[in-house]
């Protein structure tokens, strides 16, 4: 029998008003050192992919954030309880060090959009290619474009950085220039901060009017789990 | 399911549902704690990573959408 893993907590003891789980199991504690993992049973070897699935994954995450700050595991986890054990004992000061971060905090997304006019994007045909030249100055526009939407996109990323640095105890930013600019940034905020937060954010709206913007949150600190974890257990350091 | 979040706002046109649906997958798919090598998902032979990577642009070109319709 597997188990389903779908987030690491500390401080808490017992579980009330839960949802059910994938699959609709019942969702449990289990205890591991300090720590402990709400887990429901899982009779296949797979996970999967569905609407259904991944909000139930998110419900059981979600329900335990107004109590404490978990720690989610990826949706797709499945694990015995002695890996299980094992993972946590082996990374113990790890995993509490992520706790210290993100403790008290919840994760509020945003996505900036910009659509970029064609005068601006340097990539719009100008015609049919008759000749190499034509083909290389094409290429050479496209290749400029590219690298204006690459500044615009850092240029956007420093500026949403600026507004709330005050704000958050740490952020991931990925900026994927495309036609479409587009900076996605996961801010870790303080719970007392979260007013604030809002409000600043609704004021960036406002001195920024050409940028399409799409905030979420409070969500449990997905973004904040799991880098310097992963990049231990990929590479071997303890 | 939009009741769980405090706010979600592209301008003031948008479905916030599908929105929070979206943005759910791209937190719960794309991003948490990995134990390594534990992690088996099916769908439709789609990998993870390929699936993460539609559902974040998906919200983009939704929104991309709702925004030309303006």
């Amino acid at each position: 029998m597997k188990l389903y893993a779908y987030c690491l907590v500390e401080d808490v003891d017992a579980l009330d008003a839960i949802p059910l789980g994938i699959s609709g199991a019942a969702v449990r504690l289990l205890q591991v050192d300090e720590f402990a993992v709400l887990v429901s049973n899982f009779d296949s070897d797979t996970v999967a992919v569905t609407r259904e699935n991944a909000l139930d994954h998110a419900a059981v995450v979600r329900s335990v954030l107004d109590r404490t700050t978990p720690l989610p595991f990826r949706f797709g986890t499945l694990v015995t309880e002695q890996q299980l054990s094992i993972y946590i004992s082996a990374r113990r000061p790890a995993l509490q060090s992520r706790f210290e971060l993100v403790r008290g905090c919840v994760e509020m997304s945003v996505k900036v959009i910009r659509e970029l006019s064609s005068d601006n994007s340097m990539t719009e045909s100008q015609g049919e290619i008759t000749s190499g030249t034509t083909f290389l100055e094409e290429k050479r526009r496209e290749i400029r474009g590219g690298e204006q939407r690459a500044a615009e996109a850092n240029d956007i990323s420093t500026w949403l950085h600026e507004q709330v640095e005050n704000l958050t105890r740490d952020e991931q930013v990925t900026v994927r220039p495309s036609d479409k600019l587009v900076v996605a940034a996961a801010h870790l905020v303080a719970r007392d901060k979260i007013p604030q937060y809002k409000e600043t954010m609704a004021a960036a709206r406002e001195i920024r009017p050409e940028l399409h913007f799409l905030f979420s949150g409070p969500w449990p600190p997905y973004s904040f789990a799991n880098m310097e974890l992963e990049f231990k257990s990929q590479f071997g350091v303890s | 399911m939009s009741s769980s979040f405090d706010q979600i706002i592209v301008n003031e046109e948008w479905d916030s549902t599908d929105l929070s649906l979206l943005e759910t997958l791209d937190h719960v798919l794309n991003r948490g704690l990995v134990i390594a090598g534990e992690i088996t998902i099916s769908v439709a032979d789609i990998d993870l990573i390929f699936l993460g990577l539609n559902v974040l642009v998906s919200s983009v070109e939704t929104a991309h959408e709702v925004l030309r319709k303006r």
